[in-house]
């Protein structure tokens, strides 16, 4: 499969918003020094889905983390939305991550003291920007979850705890979207449904996209698929 | 698994938690707990002991058994027996007789060697009294004489006085004589003198007047058996007097001193509890996840939470040593401070204070951490998998009633006191009550109110603070905590303080004859000296109440020797000084009262009297009959002269009454007074500096015992915040992350955690200032007796002070949050 998804409205479209060079991650251990990503190279351009499959315990995660700046790399270097993120500091990486970069996790990780709609606003107000509360109601409408608006986490169902969270990952419509198994917790037919949703909504506002998980399905909907394996990247 | 086993697998858990971190904040609270209680009771203790041998030496014993007749020797075997230290005095008046065969009516106290056994007899040459010339006892042959004896004979160093059938030669003269304030209208000059010369003198023929007085001392323990035999089997022998019921200014300010440091430790109890019971919670939590992992392994429910109780017990015993060992060298160096400030050897401290801290860890431990460990251990397993902790939290009430009953064993353990202990854990009730309530509603209202700015931060609160009463409640006792005993001490001191007035009268003269009145008010006016008033003194016995009579010939029971003892009363038209009506109603102040008693408040319940019962009194042969009309409350510490029976003049102005007056002097008695004797024959004037010079510094060694025991509970609360801070930490850790992880800085989450704790500190301090206000009042009114102000600041310090204190707290506590590395986020963690 290999779908443009490139958005006709974004003039950047062409270039390119994540790349790595030559990571490496090592971590030191109980027995020794182990190295979890060989000098891997990746490159995302605008718009596109690209799916990084592999079994568990592969560096899959690993190397989300790096990519999205959350972790660092032992050596090698990361660019960002035209910033390389290994020049910058933590605060910089935040910085650059606010209002431009979204994220869904398998364990959704929404606040449970803040309703729905505040969950949603979050990415906004860090970014501070203007109007969060009617534009992440018009969000949650999206995802159809207008009704739910002013229930806490912990009164919605898991399905609909990750579609608040996926309203929260692209309120700010971002330029780059990180999903590491965001169907991990779901039943099938629920995921199914989230999936589309991720999907549309990442058409719809020309989001990149890089995808963790093993579900084979689910990757195939991508533009571009990688497999990890020892450290390294092969495209499939 | 036999329990053999069981116990090496929870052991090897235990260790798994030490490394991990698990029961750090545990570990911590209990640690804190057990500190300050161990630190606190191990203080309390010493410096209460040392207080008591100070108020000793007002008795220059610790124990005294007084009689009418000797003392049996059985009294002196058994205390020597017990381990104390003995010795004896007999009080007598006698005459004395100098070379130019001028007599003197004086009270003789013939003392054995080792007089006093507490407290010192401060002894000068007789024509020297710049220096100390200290002796250990009157040896035979010598005597010892006071100032008033010295002015009135003229005596010289080495003179010769004759008492009884002896000469004696005149060796030192007393500046002061510890035990000498215990009666000080005693008011003829003293003489000392060894007790052996007493058959030898002849002085004490059959039916004189003698008292017969043993002094005993030593350690607590065998002081109070012997308090305690004494009053069971020779209460109609002796009577005993300890130093719990000597002089009433000492009393009052050791009763105070005590009920002060008491409360300190009840607060420390208190608040180590609410730490423990947070950190045990969370353990609890915690362990959903192994307990249900583990029943799907097959282990029972009995297992698991015997696994859990297992590991708990081993926390408790590891951080009580370790909490011991840390209360026992914080109490080293606090007696290290105050053994200078008490200018004496801190007594030992007891076993009781590491032994109170190890049963508050168990008991507060195993209060809070039952039911949440058996309801770890019988959760539904699909649930805890299902990560649905809501059936873990629920039971608040059964929870409550547990941790109350914990609570009150803590409390009783500290204060001893049952009722007491009632009063406070009801307290705790209705302030949890309150807490939670105002806590959530006062959080809503923040919250609606809050921007975006602050939506982070209220959010924050509302979870934390509303899924757990305790935490709010945690903050909000601390700060009302130390609010409290910040009031309290200050009350306490400045009370001191105005016990003693800087005016106290210094000088007692009594013994003034009706005819001298005028002339020596003249005198007191030509030497520039101020007196509030010369008042008639009348020496009487009680003879009946109601009609009933009181008197008994020759018995000797209590009630009777009570019955025979003479009373100093005093009659008036105006209230005296010092004094207030508390029940009943003063007669009329134009002189057409009619004759009637007032009564001194504790004496009267002392012997049961009401208003309106008759007392009669026995004044030189003659009864004199009048009803009581009303209660004085007394200020014993104004030291201004006192009664505990005033009449109307028309009951007494027909009696033969000597006069009485004090004022203060700046100048040297003995200058100021030496014409007196002379001009005034047969008046008494009598130093009472340096008895009150000995309250003062009692009272101000107190004093600093307050501030310290308060500066522990300060330590011992903020320990508390900071752990009561730090059992939310795992949350905010992943909360942190997520938040790093959308793109917000570090300032920003700083402000958020920041200004949450601040939010929450302004709350908590606004609830504890309002309990505190009420607490103060309640604790002035009833346990210190003293008057209560309501404080405008405090409403300011807990507001202002619980906001940044928390939030100082809570940004220290969570300084690991700002540093967590925002892939946490990315971890599988619910």
């Amino acid at each position: 499969m290999n779908i443009s998804t490139q958005s006709t409205q974004d003039p950047t479209a062409a270039s390119t918003v994540l790349s790595g060079n030559q990571i490496e991650k090592s971590i030191s251990g109980p027995s020794g020094v182990l190295t979890i990503l060989h000098a891997l190279d990746i490159a995302v351009p605008a718009g596109e889905a690209v799916a990084i499959v592999g079994p568990s315990g592969s560096g899959k995660s690993t190397l989300l983390g790096i990519l999205a700046g959350l972790d660092t790399p032992t050596s090698g270097s990361v660019h960002m939305l035209g910033e390389s993120l290994t020049e910058l500091d933590e605060d910089e990486r935040a910085r650059l991550r606010a209002g431009k970069v979204g994220f869904v996790f398998q364990s959704f990780q929404l606040l449970p003291g803040l309703t729905a709609l505040e969950n949603v606003m979050l990415p906004l107000e860090l970014a501070n920007a203007a109007d969060a509360s009617d534009r992440a109601m018009h969000m949650l409408e999206q995802v159809g979850l207008a009704d739910r608006a002013t229930h806490q986490p912990l009164q919605l169902s898991g399905g609909e705890q990750q579609r608040v969270a996926i309203a929260r990952a692209f309120v700010a419509q971002p330029a780059l979207l990180f999903a590491d198994e965001p169907t991990g917790n779901l039943d099938s037919g629920t995921g199914h449904k989230i999936t589309d949703l991720m999907f549309s909504l990442r058409e719809q506002l020309g989001s990149a996209l890089v995808l963790v998980t093993h579900d084979d399905k689910l990757a195939l909907r991508c533009d571009r698929r990688l497999q990890m394996g020892d450290g390294k990247l092969a495209v499939v | 698994m036999n329990f053999p086993q069981q116990l090496r697998f929870a052991g090897k858990a235990f260790k798994r938690d030490i490394r991990a971190g698990e029961l750090r904040v545990l570990a911590l609270a209990l640690i804190v707990a057990v500190a300050s209680v161990t630190a606190v009771g191990f203080f309390t203790d010493r410096i209460g002991r040392a207080m008591e041998r100070q108020a000793a030496d007002v008795l220059a014993a610790d124990l005294l058994a007084t009689s009418g007749l000797a003392i049996p020797e059985s009294i002196a075997e058994r205390a020597k027996q017990n381990g104390l230290s003995v010795a004896e005095h007999t009080r007598f008046p006698s005459v004395i007789i100098n070379a130019d065969d001028e007599s003197q009516l004086v009270a003789v106290k013939a003392v054995t060697s080792g007089y006093p056994l507490r407290g010192a007899l401060k002894l000068t040459m007789i024509d020297d009294i710049s220096k100390p010339a200290p002796l250990d006892s009157p040896a035979p042959g010598t005597v010892w004489i006071d100032t008033q004896l010295k002015n009135i004979l003229a005596v010289n160093q080495g003179d010769t006085l004759t008492l009884g059938a002896m000469d004696f030669r005149v060796e030192r003269l007393i500046q002061f004589e510890p035990d000498r304030g215990e009666n000080v209208f005693e008011i003829a000059p003293r003489v000392m003198m060894h007790a052996d010369d007493l058959d030898a003198s002849q002085l004490l023929g059959p039916g004189s007047r003698a008292r017969f007085t043993l002094l005993m001392a030593g350690e607590v323990g065998p002081v109070d058996e012997m308090q305690d035999w004494l009053k069971e089997t020779m209460a109609d022998e002796v009577r005993v007097q300890s130093v719990r019921d000597g002089s009433p200014q000492l009393r009052r300010a050791l009763d105070r001193a005590q009920r002060f440091l008491g409360l300190a430790s009840v607060v420390t109890v208190l608040l180590a509890g609410a730490a423990i019971a947070l950190a045990v919670r969370q353990f609890s939590l915690h362990q959903a996840d192994a307990s249900a992992v583990l029943r799907t392994l097959g282990a029972s429910r009995t297992e698991v939470v015997t696994w859990l109780a297992l590991r708990l017990g081993m926390i408790v015993v590891l951080a009580s040593a370790i909490g011991i060992i840390i209360g026992w060298f914080a109490q080293l160096l606090l007696a290290q401070l105050l053994s200078t400030w008490f200018s004496m050897e801190l007594p030992a401290a007891g076993l009781w204070a590491p032994v109170i801290g190890a049963l508050t860890a168990f008991i507060a431990v195993a209060g809070f951490g039952l039911l949440p460990v058996l309801r770890a251990g019988r959760v539904e397993v699909m649930r805890v998998l299902q990560r649905d902790y809501s059936g873990l939290d629920t039971s608040v009430f059964v929870t409550t009633v547990i941790g109350l009953v914990a609570t009150y064993i803590v409390v009783l353990l500290q204060s001893r006191d049952w009722l007491l202990s009632a009063i406070v854990v009801a307290g705790v009730v209705v302030m949890l009550g309150v807490f939670a309530l105002f806590g959530r509603f006062i959080i809503k209202v923040v919250r609606s109110i809050a921007g975006a700015r602050f939506r982070l931060s209220v959010a924050g609160l509302q979870r934390r603070a509303g899924s757990s009463v305790v935490q709010l409640a945690a903050f909000a006792m601390g700060i009302m905590a130390l609010l409290l005993i910040a009031i309290v001490r200050v009350d306490v001191l400045e009370a001191w303080e105005q016990d003693i007035p800087e005016d106290a009268p210094n000088v007692f003269v009594v013994n003034i004859q009706p005819d001298q009145v005028e002339g020596f008010d003249q005198r007191l006016d030509s030497q520039d000296i101020n007196v509030a008033g010369i008042f008639p003194m009348v020496r009487a016995r009680l003879a009946s109440h109601n009609g009933v009579a009181t008197v008994m010939e020759e018995g000797n029971t209590r009630q009777e020797r009570r019955a025979r003892r003479e009373y100093n009363l005093t009659y008036s038209d105006a209230q005296p000084l010092g004094g207030e009506v508390v029940t009943g109603e003063w007669w009329a102040t134009d002189g057409s009262a009619e004759p009637a008693w007032s009564i001194e408040e504790e004496w009267a319940g002392h012997f049961g009297y009401e208003i309106g019962d008759t007392l009669t009194f026995k004044i030189a042969g003659v009864d004199v009959t009048a009803p009581i009309k009303n209660f004085r409350k007394v200020d014993w510490e104004s030291f201004q002269v006192n009664f505990f029976v005033v009449a109307s003049p028309a009951t007494l102005v027909d009696m033969p009454a000597t006069f009485v007056t004090s004022f203060k002097i700046d100048t040297d008695f003995s200058t100021t007074t030496s014409g007196w004797a002379r001009e005034f024959p047969g008046i008494a004037a009598l130093d009472i500096g340096a008895i009150m010079e000995r309250v003062k510094t009692l009272m101000d060694r107190a004093s600093m015992a307050v501030e310290y025991v308060f500066m522990f509970t300060v330590l011992a609360g903020i320990c508390v915040l900071l752990a009561a801070v730090q059992s939310s930490q795992g949350e905010r850790i992943r909360e942190s992350a997520l938040l790093r992880a959308l793109g917000a800085s570090h300032q920003q989450i700083k402000h958020a955690v920041v200004a949450e704790f601040a939010i929450l500190g302004a709350i908590a301090g606004f609830l504890a200032a309002f309990f505190a206000t009420v607490v103060a009042w309640a604790l002035s009114r009833f346990v210190f007796e003293l008057p209560f102000e309501i404080n405008g600041w405090l409403w300011i310090i807990g507001v202002i002070g619980g906001a940044i204190g928390i939030s100082i707290a809570g940004f220290l506590a969570t300084r690991r949050v700002l540093v967590t590395p925002p892939v946490v986020a990315l971890r599988n963690t619910a």
